[in-house]
């Protein structure tokens, strides 16, 4: 059935989600307006505040409400620390890990020539500064293990180390709760070449 | 051309030049196959989910590549790991971007170029042991040229036709070739010429100079579609592509 109008309309704006294709827009549009009219509403009002007021932390790039982020702002941070990830999801699990008491700063991509993205499309000007600006102590590269991800860990390291800043990179291995067996021979070489005293 | 493609192409060796994400899970892959030249590929389910939380299409790495169809977009159904990557870190890894990119400008579809795909594989290979990229630079970014029809005259002048000297400096003019001309801010020593036809780069003025006459002759035939890997070399003015 071709719905038309609101319903229609309501039909193709969820197909922005990931993953929502023409059946499941149709049954969420369906289920709102017919069982949950009071849930439509209050995600519509959520949306439409989340969209006008969250922006981006102007210290760390995460997605903020504020200036600054929680993180940024905390007074309970190490703000000697910085660790450099490329998306704000990254932020989120490596705060869920409970590991990591320092500060971030949150690429919001990678370097991908040819993607055309470049250093300037990556506002590395802004780590730059944050870098010269002498609080930093320790970098810490969390960006992904791609090529990518490896290819802006090196650009990253070489422009701390300018600054005279020591640098980290996280380490390579086997996950936890793995099995040996179904480890890819990349990572097995990598786990192998980091190993450590006992 | 296409026409005479087969249908089913099984473990063909190739790398992956560049991957865009398509849809939820899966890729749109730009491979270089050593038969069938550039291939763009459409790998389904690859992205994202629990199962395909690593990376089985990585540039770089020697690949076995299956794919089905024909057309634009043929499927890949298969993909086995020929050997381990090379282990590109550093300013290698920045000169693996550069080639792919090079390759991925300047590769059409369907087109085999199996001298090239030779020399990118061992290229690839050399990387991280080198200690003189450059020299190996320049020789692929030669060799790309003269396959693909844009080769450079290193041998004789273009006006008379006379042997190049390695005391005369040159104009160099794409598409035509070296041009005697007085010494001055763009022009090209003929010993840097030569030492470039004979693939040895020595010094550091001829390594200057064979890199600044490839960046504009390459840069010429992409007219002027920007290279955004170099900008990756700025750090590092020592040693760049």
């Amino acid at each position: 059935m071709q719905a038309n109008g609101s319903v229609g309309r309501l039909m193709q704006a969820l197909r922005c989600l990931p993953g929502v294709g023409p059946k499941s827009a149709q049954r969420m549009a369906y289920y709102l307006l017919l069982r949950n009219r009071d849930g439509a509403r209050v995600l519509a009002e959520s949306l439409l505040a989340a969209v006008d007021r969250v922006g981006y932390c102007e210290r760390c790039r995460s997605l903020s409400e504020t200036a600054l982020c929680a993180v940024c702002a905390s007074p309970s941070r190490d703000q000697s620390q910085l660790c450099v990830v490329e998306m704000p999801t990254d932020v989120y699990a490596i705060d869920q890990a409970g590991c990591y008491r320092g500060v971030f700063f949150v690429l919001n991509g990678r370097l991908s020539p040819l993607d055309g993205i470049g250093p300037v499309e990556l506002g590395l000007d802004r780590l730059e500064q944050r870098l010269a600006g002498g609080e930093i102590k320790e970098v810490v590269l969390a960006t992904n293990t791609t090529v990518e991800g490896e290819a802006t860990a090196h650009y990253l390291g070489e422009m701390a180390q300018r600054h005279h800043i020591r640098t980290t990179r996280i380490a390579y291995g086997v996950p936890m709760g793995g099995e040996l067996e179904f480890v890819d021979g990349a990572t097995l070489s990598l786990a192998f070449n980091g190993r450590r005293e006992f | 051309m296409q026409a005479s493609h087969p249908h089913r192409i099984q473990l063909q060796p190739g790398y992956v030049l560049h991957r865009r994400p398509y849809r939820e899970t899966s890729l749109l892959v730009d491979v270089f196959s050593r038969e069938y030249g550039k291939v763009g590929l459409l790998a389904k389910g690859v992205r994202g989910g629990k199962t395909a939380r690593v990376d089985s299409l990585p540039p770089f790495r020697p690949l076995l590549l299956s794919w089905t169809g024909k057309g634009e977009l043929p499927l890949l159904t298969g993909v086995e790991s020929a050997a381990p990557s090379p282990p590109l870190q550093g300013v290698a890894l920045y000169c693996g971007f550069y080639l792919n990119e090079l390759l991925q400008a300047f590769l059409h579809r369907h087109d085999p170029q199996p001298l090239l795909f030779e020399r990118y594989a061992g290229l690839l290979a050399d990387l991280p042991v080198t200690g003189d990229k450059d020299r190996l630079l320049r020789a692929f970014e030669l060799t790309l040229l003269q396959e693909l029809g844009y080769g450079l005259q290193l041998h004789c002048d273009a006006e008379h036709h006379r042997d190049i000297q390695p005391g005369q400096s040159y104009h160099y003019v794409p598409d035509r070739g070296p041009i005697a001309a007085r010494a001055d801010a763009g022009s090209i020593r003929g010993i840097t010429l030569i030492a470039l036809r004979e693939g040895r780069l020595d010094d550091a003025a001829t390594r200057r100079e064979a890199k600044w006459l490839l960046r504009r002759v390459i840069h010429h035939h992409l007219a002027g579609r920007p290279l955004k890997s170099r900008e990756l070399f700025r750090q590092k003015s020592h040693e760049s592509s």
